[in-house]
């Protein structure tokens, strides 16, 4: 599966050929796992011998309120300590997040996804950027994780990434996961493979589009 | 030369702490939990309960009582620990200066946040910068990496010239980033730091005691005898790192001067902006403009000579201070002024309170900074950078 993800989204691509940091926010609000997902996809590129950054906004932050995690991927040692300005990537927990603030750190060519409930078959493009939907609600509840998106979302997202494996991501969560450990991996998987169907599909939309 | 024996693990700055603290067997650990040091409390307790950490951790009711458990514990003659951040350090600061009084060894780790009110976690140097005066050695870490390294230091350096060390961290952008560390051997740190046996220690056999009252002439003289300890600790604090890098490859330096070579611009700075600055200078040197960093890793005693050293011949010097002391402004671009005293040709000292409250600063900014500096006169007062 890997090698069908891996060519598809066209910065990621142009990352592996420049060796440029990629750089990754995970925005939801307090208790829905933003942070964890942070630290598990962090943990998942550094079994890959991958250099990592991963840090969120803490304290403050309550369960509800908006969390910001950001994490930094490359191959050399990442010496950054700030923000991230504009992201090459963006993982949305929760679709009332998906607002101006969050969009003024991406660009055109930024990799947008958002959790959203009964999501449409293929990407729309809000405001110009293109914003994949996945639905991690629905595959959360067939695996009986309740309101727990998080393996599901990190699926979907590493697949749309192209990286990092989600053998690897896969593993990193069946390690850590507190409950249910088979459950998530399966969910994380199923994740992966929504995520794929509905590239594939915006990507032959595409090419009709440009026939 | 590279430390074969090490184990690379992805720890969060606060682990890579408690990793630090326990490779250098303490005996000893009064602690009270606060954010955001809170974590290296947490991970050193399961340490000790999985039976991998050796030491005795009191947790009292405060950091004041903390500390005075530590001061004490450290008369005894044993390895002390601590660690802490923002309101507690500045609960403590009465027993700062008791510790370094009684010329205790103690090694405490702060994490740098906000000081109340109003209320704050974010990243910000004036709790720790405001214990100056403490008589404290106080060193400033710039990632996860470094504070592992410094803690085993810190202890070679408090032992060798009897005089506690501080080292401070950034809240957020180093404490609570996860990131690859590499952990030594506890064999490596063995070999390095043996076991503390002080030649003087508090005995209830023998019945001695410290901190008595003192005539004016005894107490200036103890003061000078505080302040001579200081100056050694600039070779004790250079000579332990360079002996730690030849053991696992890693040193830092009392400063580090980092593409400072034909620099017409100096940024001079502490703690975790010290990467974000790395990460602008490359970038303009790309576009061609001769810039460095200097980094202040060791900020008491300050080590005047190697800082007016490396600045000699250097036009400007910009000085970006995440810290602020009403009515002078950053404490950084005061010390600098100070410690480039009648230097001829002496740089211009420009100063920015840049990043205070936690607030972001970029690449970008600080090359808006590094262009504004140069074009214009320097202020005594530092100057508001957003």
């Amino acid at each position: 599966m890997r090698g069908d993800s891996i060519d598809c989204f066209v910065v990621l691509l142009t990352r592996f050929v420049t060796g440029t940091m990629l750089e990754i926010i995970i925005q939801g609000r307090g208790g829905q796992g933003a942070q964890t997902a942070g630290n598990l996809l962090a943990k998942s590129f550094f079994k890959e011998g991958k250099q990592v950054q991963s840090f969120a906004s803490y304290g403050g932050a309550r369960r509800g309120t908006p969390v910001t995690s950001m994490i930094r991927v490359d191959d050399k040692p990442v010496r950054l300590r700030c923000e991230i300005e504009r992201a090459d990537a963006i993982l949305c927990f929760d679709q009332s997040l998906l607002e101006a603030g969050l969009l003024q750190r991406a660009t055109r060519d930024t990799l947008i996804m958002v959790n959203a409930a009964g999501s449409p078959e293929e990407p729309s493009s809000l405001g110009g950027y293109r914003v994949f939907h996945i639905d991690a609600f629905s595959i959360s509840r067939q695996y009986e994780l309740g309101r727990i998106v998080n393996s599901v979302l990190l699926g979907a997202f590493c697949c749309l990434l192209g990286e990092p494996a989600v053998d690897v991501m896969s593993a990193t969560i069946f390690e850590s996961a507190p409950v249910k450990p088979d459950e998530n991996v399966a969910a994380c998987r199923a994740g992966f493979e929504l995520a794929a169907r509905q590239f594939a599909r915006s990507e032959s939309t595409r090419e009709a589009g440009v026939k | 030369m590279k430390d074969t024996s090490s184990t690379r693990m992805l720890l969060t700055g606060n682990h890579a702490v408690a990793w630090g603290a326990r490779l250098s067997r303490p005996n000893f650990m009064a602690c009270y939990p606060i954010t955001p040091q809170t974590p290296i409390l947490e991970k050193l307790m399961d340490f000790q309960m999985k039976g991998e950490l050796d030491a005795e951790i009191l947790t009292p009711e405060s950091e004041h009582s903390a500390m005075a458990a530590c001061v004490s514990a450290s008369m005894a003659g044993v390895r002390v620990f601590t660690a802490t951040s923002c309101q507690g350090l500045l609960l403590m600061h009465e027993k700062l200066h008791y510790a370094a009084g009684l010329r205790a060894p103690i090694v405490m780790f702060n994490v740098n946040r906000t000081v109340a009110a109003p209320w704050g976690f974010w990243p910000d140097q004036t709790d720790s910068v405001s214990q100056r005066d403490t008589g404290w050695i106080q060193l400033y870490s710039e990632s996860g990496q470094e504070s592992l390294d410094t803690v085993i230091q810190a202890f070679k350096i408090a032992e060798r010239v009897s005089t506690p060390v501080l080292i401070s961290h950034d809240a957020f952008y180093i404490s609570h980033a996860l990131e690859p560390v590499e952990v030594p051997a506890q064999a490596t740190v063995d070999q390095y730091l043996p076991p503390y046996e002080p030649e003087l220690f508090l005995d209830t056999e023998r019945g001695e005691s410290v901190g008595n009252v003192v005539s004016p002439e005894m107490f200036c003289q103890h003061r000078k005898d505080m302040g001579q300890a200081m100056q050694l600790a600039i070779a004790a604090t250079q000579e332990s790192d360079a002996e730690w890098e030849r053991l696992v490859g890693r040193g830092y330096g009392v400063i580090e001067t980092y593409r400072c070579d034909d620099a017409e611009l100096v940024i001079v700075t502490m703690g975790s902006m010290c990467g974000t600055v790395r990460h602008a200078v490359d970038e303009m040197r790309a576009s061609g403009r001769p810039v460095g960093l200097l980094k202040v890793r060791l900020f008491r005693p300050l080590p005047s000579a190697a800082l007016r050293d490396a600045l000699a011949g250097v036009p400007d010097v910009l000085v970006l201070d995440r810290n602020f002391s009403p009515g002078t402004g950053g404490v950084l671009h005061q010390e600098l002024k100070s410690t480039l005293f009648g230097m001829p040709e002496a740089p211009r000292v420009h100063g920015y309170l840049a990043g205070v409250g936690g607030v972001n600063m970029s690449p970008g900014k600080i090359e808006e900074l590094a262009d504004r500096v140069c074009q214009a006169e320097p202020s005594i007062q530092s100057v508001w950078a957003g």
